[in-house]
């Protein structure tokens, strides 16, 4: 079983983006982490491998401080990575991202001579939570798309993947390759021993450059190839902060709440 | 490209349980916007097994022309053949813009569309304006602590998903007409095979249209704790709200998740119960009118959006405010 998880590199999102005077997301203080799905992509992808067999391959877009990312996902169940890193694949909108990770994978699989069975993804990612590149990619692919995945399971060409969807799930089936966006299951993702830590030090990183991609049409990526143009950035107008309210006690804080709540004719 | 000819906007109209789903309907009123300055029609559709009633409230809802494709094989949304059905129905109408409300399956279609279709699709779509003959398109980032214009000019159409309630249903009575087109499921691109669809969550939650709501977050510290969300919700006739972590720590279900990821709520009165007020929470409820925010951290971000902050433990703020509010009532 050949596994393929489609990782990004992202501001960490606990911490709060804004603009820089020249309006630009000012992320120079903003550890960059792996996109919270993908971690849980990851993670199910290796609980996968580890209940049959077969190798993980982790696979990103990004500049040089990206490869660190790939190295954490070394540390927590990959065996392979590769970095895509292009400049001129700056400013790519999903369908050029999905574009180019639909190479990448040819890239791959043609070096390997393996062909990967199930491609993970996380289901959007936090920075921009679009979540199109993998409905994007398994159509680009040609494969079938199960996305909100909480569960899966591979056997004899088949994948049979529970979707959570807002009552309940779906239980859905088709045949492998197919593409799978993650959403967060009931497990978390592992955290790296030392041991795989060191281990994934050692390990090395694969570069892609465009000219590797053999099946690339440089006119999908890109700012240039972008459908989606933006405009603009800019922050949401604040909002006035009101009231607070801190009494000598719990008791007096809720009264006068109360009172004002009941002046302001809320309830 | 001619792009004058493409004018009309196609709005695809999720049904749940047979009736358009919110969103749905909010769409025809920017749909309508565009389509005039286009000189186009709103054209929507919807697909199902059983939907005319459905398909009625969309043509008094603000669509010129609804286009119903029913039939057994649509009974459950089925991405792969939903995808062939619009995708059809699309190539024949040649639309300048197609909308899709941000629902989880609507959030799978209109990629899936982008791809087959070759276009562009804009996610998570707060508003939709006109500049200089463009139409612009704004989606949140980072959680929503930057908003980002976008435009989608160099292809058709242009497809865009709609966040649930960031557009207000359409006032106008017009009465539009319903055509019935008799789509078959083709064989074509089929992948997928719904082997079940299990309904585990019976309750039903409905945030979007509440007047009142009260949520809870991690600071109430147990399940326990978090029942006085609740008994503060009944008093006040409201629904219960929850942040990711409360759900997380299995407190109550996921379908009273407020943000981001869950419900984008508009009440008249919201009341935050130990939510320190993270990005992702708080862009989920700006639209609400009055903002109560108990915690106990006097620099929880919740306090700068809340026009009234409590600084306080809400295990211990609560109970007082039930008594009191209980008190106020029975003596109208």
């Amino acid at each position: 079983m050949e596994i393929l998880v489609c990782i990004k590199q992202v501001p960490d999102d606990s911490v709060e983006v804004h603009l820089t005077e020249e309006g630009k997301p000012d992320l120079a203080n903003i550890t960059p982490v792996v996109n919270a799905f993908d971690t849980y992509a990851l993670e199910m992808a290796a609980r996968l491998k580890e209940a049959g067999e077969g190798e993980i391959t982790a696979l990103c877009i990004g500049g040089e401080e990206a490869r660190n990312s790939l190295k954490n996902c070394l540390a927590v169940g990959a065996d392979h990575a590769y970095l895509v890193q292009e400049d001129r694949f700056d400013g790519s909108d999903s369908r050029g991202i999905s574009h180019i990770l639909m190479c990448a994978a040819k890239k791959i699989e043609e070096d390997t001579g393996k062909k990967f069975d199930l491609i993970f993804c996380g289901k959007e990612a936090t920075d921009a939570a679009l979540g199109q590149v993998g409905a994007e990619l398994s159509e680009m692919l040609g494969t079938g798309v199960i996305t909100n995945v909480i569960e899966v399971e591979f056997a004899e060409g088949q994948v049979c993947a529970k979707q959570e969807t807002e009552e309940g799930y779906r239980l859905i089936e088709t045949a492998s390759p197919c593409v799978l966006t993650v959403t967060k299951p009931d497990y978390d993702p592992r955290y790296p021993t030392i041991k795989n830590k060191m281990a994934a030090r050692k390990k090395p990183i694969g570069t892609i450059k465009a000219q590797d991609l053999s099946v690339l049409e440089p006119e999908k990526t890109g700012e240039g190839g972008a459908f989606v143009k933006t405009l603009k950035l800019y922050e949401p107008p604040k909002k006035e902060a009101g009231i607070k309210i801190q009494e000598e006690t719990a008791q007096d804080s809720a009264l006068k709440a109360v009172a004002m709540m009941a002046d302001a004719k809320v309830f | 490209m001619d792009m004058t000819e493409y004018k009309d906007i196609v709005v695809y109209i999720e049904t749940a349980d047979k009736s358009p789903v919110k969103v749905g309907l909010e769409m025809l009123s920017p749909a309508r916007k565009i389509a005039e300055k286009k000189g186009g029609k709103v054209r929507a559709v919807l697909i199902g097994d059983g939907i005319r009633t459905a398909a009625q409230k969309a043509a008094e809802s603000g669509a010129d022309e609804v286009i119903l494709i029913e039939s057994p094989e649509y009974e459950i949304f089925h991405l792969d053949r939903f995808a062939n059905v619009m995708e059809s129905v699309i190539k024949e109408v040649k639309p300048y813009a197609v909308f899709v409300g941000g629902t989880q399956d609507g959030k799978d279609l209109a990629p899936k569309l982008a791809a087959r279709l070759k276009t562009g699709c804009a996610s998570d779509v707060m508003d939709v304006k006109t500049e200089d003959g463009k139409t612009v398109y704004t989606c949140p980032l980072y959680g929503g602590t930057v908003l980002q214009d976008v435009v989608m000019e160099t292809s058709v159409p242009q497809i865009a998903v709609l966040r649930s309630g960031a557009f207000k249903k359409s006032e106008e009575t017009v009465k539009g007409t319903i055509t019935e087109k008799n789509i078959p499921a083709a064989d074509e691109n089929i992948r997928l095979k719904i082997k079940d669809v299990v309904k585990e969550i019976s309750e039903t939650v409905n945030l979007e249209d509440a007047q009142v709501i009260v949520s809870g977050g991690r600071g109430m510290g147990s399940r326990e704790n978090f029942e006085l969300v609740k008994q503060l919700a009944d008093l006040l006739g409201g629904v219960v709200g929850a942040t990711r972590p409360a759900i997380e720590d299995g407190w109550i279900s996921r379908v009273h998740q407020v943000g981001q990821s869950g419900k984008i709520v508009a009440p008249k009165l919201y009341i935050a119960c130990g939510i320190s007020g993270a990005t992702q929470h708080v862009s989920g409820i700006m639209n609400s009118d009055y903002i109560v925010a108990i915690n106990k951290d006097e620099d929880a971000p919740i306090f700068e959006v809340a026009n009234i902050g409590i600084v306080g433990n809400a295990i211990n703020v609560l109970p007082v405010m039930i008594e009191e509010i209980k008190k106020k009532k029975e003596a109208e």
